[in-house]
């Protein structure tokens, strides 16, 4: 029998198998088991109905049990015991001497790096392509451009960004995109211009649109009104933008004193901590799609009779958008990037295929690969495993209520 | 003096001026142009490096579009690049992925859709337990899974072959899946069951001929959904397969990661190309549909 048709045969018998379980187990029921007939047909019907969801979602329970319950408990258990002492308990040693190791440190900061960064400029980016797009003739091809990547594998993402960041040997000609561009900067004015001037503007707008957040995150502390709890988590929010600021304008003073090796080639990848954010910028060219079409729906929504009236009253572009459309879709902004802040956290793909973690890049997801499937080290593994799982969880917590509310 | 006031009163004459270089639209433009520069300079390059050849490309201009077209690394990628000791190429993770991809999209849809029909169409006691299970098993990171399930998979003798990945992929479809239908199921007006109820039609006669129909769209939604996330699924593909049994996108990165000779620009180029084909030629085909299966299925672990 040819490959094909031993698939073809598989599919029918599983699929086949499914429907017939549903079909069969039913007709049981109705038939043998509790006949809508004879004496007891009142009393029957009700038994049945009683019994039929859980015959219909028992496979399901199962599986579910089976796949997705148990093996969560099992790595909270695997993560307490050692495998060198043949699966012996070992209470939190694992944990201990996980957080004694520096490349633990250093996935965790890299990670809270990816999630400061990613959601932040996906949704910013995709909150400007949605706006901008819908402004012109062209918009929905430019969209369904951007939109392209989400399309494509992470790995995929990851290999078209390997040519963009590859490097060859100086006096070759360069063939990845950046050094491409790299080489035509020679120190000159137009160097100057993109390398000096524009990063030190765009830092400065980043500082300073950070700044404004914290300050309207920290005024309403004074003027009270809000509880002890609201009062908190205004206060450590408003101070982590304002320190994010003050490390933009420290990072302002070091792009105006740092000697641009120009005509060299870099290999990007490799460069300790700013490797980081070219590795960032594969995803946030990936998720900018996702963002952009959902805000460019909840753009589309907004009452036309807002927009109209802030222009009569003499609204600028930048005032309708900030102040009339931005809080119309705040609900849609939080939904955007909540779901990217989920994706960081898993992020595995891209720096298993770009840098597998070298120079410094190490995420928690490819940390606990590493721990796993090459060290064979399945304590420490899981530990890391619940680590995520616990970084994750707010966030679940909070979608799971949130659903639970939209189903009444 | 005289002349501007019979201006005033006959009107402005003239073709409207037309403002195209006003600050607005040099803003609008200057940005787009830089925008777009980023989303879609690497697939251009993408597209135009797989029909180059080596020679030229050593050449530098990156940005060049082909002096000579060649699709030798297309060939190249599918047939013949090497990963470790296998020379044959992409070919065989397409083979595996189909293989994986066709019954995991298939029995996950039904499944999923028999069980979100039986969810909204009952309200039985643990119903509201069993949809914040679905929910958190929708939502929770596949990390904290992965060890135990290869002990499982290990036990029950499918590691490593297509069928694993089949079923990994079928059961960590249904959450969303089922809450997708759910929700579709559960936005049809009840007067509608009641109506075939009343008329004589039993529980699957109202799923497949009003249900099914119905829910068309749905349906395309979660075949995108399933299609693009089993296709593109790099992490279940990499732990639980061999090398006879990987899937396109590991195969991919195997190609590109080799270390062996040099590095081969457009054959990994064209590779990329053809891993992202099946999903790509669904985008072109279901357009806004296939935003929406993205959508649906954005919060997956």
């Amino acid at each position: 029998m040819s490959p094909a048709l031993l698939g073809l045969v598989t599919i029918v018998i599983g699929v086949g198998g499914c429907l017939g379980y549903f079909y069969f187990s039913n007709l049981f029921l109705d038939k043998v088991l509790f006949p809508a007939s004879g004496p007891n047909a009142g009393r029957n019907i009700n038994r049945a109905n009683m019994i039929r969801p859980w015959l219909f979602l028992g496979p399901a329970i199962l599986a579910l049990g089976l796949y997705l319950g148990y093996p969560v408990f099992e790595t909270l258990r695997l993560s307490l015991t050692d495998r060198t002492q043949d699966g012996a308990f070992v209470g939190l040693a694992n944990y201990q001497q996980m957080f004694a190791e520096p490349k633990f440190w250093e996935a965790m900061r890299n990670n809270m790096l990816w999630l400061i960064v990613v959601p932040a400029a996906s949704t910013a980016f995709g909150l400007l392509a949605a706006q901008l797009t819908d402004r012109i003739k062209w918009g929905s091809i430019a969209k369904s451009l951007i939109f392209m990547p989400m399309a494509i594998s992470f790995v995929g993402a990851s290999v078209i960004f390997k040519l963009v960041y590859d490097a060859r040997p100086a006096g070759n000609e360069q063939i990845g995109i950046l050094n491409a561009v790299w080489m035509q900067f020679d120190g000159g004015f137009g160097s100057l211009l993109f390398l000096k001037v524009a990063p030190v503007l765009i830092l400065a707008v980043f500082a300073a649109l950070v700044a404004y957040i914290g300050w309207l995150l920290l005024r309403p502390i004074v003027s009270g009104g809000d509880n002890i709890l609201v009062k908190a988590l205004r206060a450590i929010s408003g101070l982590i933008s304002l320190w994010i600021a003050l490390v933009a304008l420290r990072n302002i003073l070091d792009v105006i004193g740092m000697d641009f090796p120009y005509g060299q080639p870099q290999s990007w990848l490799t460069v300790p901590f700013y490797n980081n954010f070219f590795l960032m910028v594969v995803l946030i060219w990936i998720q900018t799609g996702f963002a952009m079409v959902i805000l460019s729906a909840a753009l589309r929504g907004i009452p036309e009779e807002t927009v109209e009236a802030a222009i009569v009253d003499g609204a600028n572009p930048f005032q309708i958008f900030f102040k009339i459309k931005v809080p119309q879709i705040m609900p849609t902004i939080v939904v955007v990037w909540t779901t990217i802040t989920l994706v960081v956290l898993k992020v595995f793909d891209i720096v298993f295929a770009m840098t597998n973690g070298q120079w410094e890049t190490q995420v928690l997801a490819n940390y606990m690969y590493d721990k796993l499937f090459r060290a064979n080290d399945w304590g420490v593994g899981s530990a890391s495993a619940i680590i995520i799982m616990l970084l994750v969880s707010p966030i679940l917590i909070w979608n799971v209520v949130q659903a639970r509310k939209e189903m009444r | 003096m005289a002349d501007i006031t019979t201006n005033t009163t006959q009107g402005p004459r003239g073709p409207k001026p037309k403002k195209t270089f006003s600050r607005a639209n040099i803003f609008l433009y200057g940005t787009l142009i830089v925008v777009s520069m980023y989303y879609l300079l690497p697939l251009y390059v993408m597209i135009v490096t797989s029909l180059k050849g080596m020679p030229e490309i050593r050449m530098g201009n990156v940005f060049g579009p082909p002096m000579e077209v060649t699709f030798e690394p297309w060939v190249k990628a599918w047939a013949e690049a090497c990963t470790g000791i296998n020379c044959d190429g992409l070919s065989r993770g397409f083979g595996n992925s189909v293989r994986i991809l066709v019954p995991s999209v298939l029995m996950s849809i039904v499944i999923a859709s028999i069980n979100g029909y039986a969810l909204s169409n009952w309200k039985f006691k643990g119903s509201e337990t069993f949809f914040t299970i679905l929910i958190i098993g929708a939502f929770i990171p596949y990390q904290t899974m992965l060890y135990p399930i290869v002990i499982m998979l290990r036990e029950i003798g499918l590691m490593g072959s297509i069928g694993g990945l089949v079923l990994v992929h079928t059961v960590f479809g249904m959450p969303i899946l089922t809450l997708l239908f759910r929700n579709y199921f559960a936005s049809v007006p009840e007067e509608l069951f009641k109506a075939a109820r009343v008329d004589g039609a039993g529980f699957w006669q109202i799923y497949f001929q009003i249900m099914i129909p119905m829910a068309l769209p749905i349906f395309v939604v979660a075949i995108i959904l399933q299609v693009t996330g089993i296709w593109n699924d790099f992490l279940f593909g990499v732990i639980y397969t061999k090398p006879a049994t990987y899937p396109m996108t590991v195969q991919l990165n195997n190609i590109v990661n080799s270390v062996q000779g040099v590095k081969e620009y457009n054959v990994n180029m064209a590779a990329t190309l053809l891993t992202g084909l099946v999903p790509l030629v669904i985008y072109f085909a279901s357009g806004k549909l296939f935003v929406r299966g993205i959508a649906a299925g954005a919060v997956k672990g």
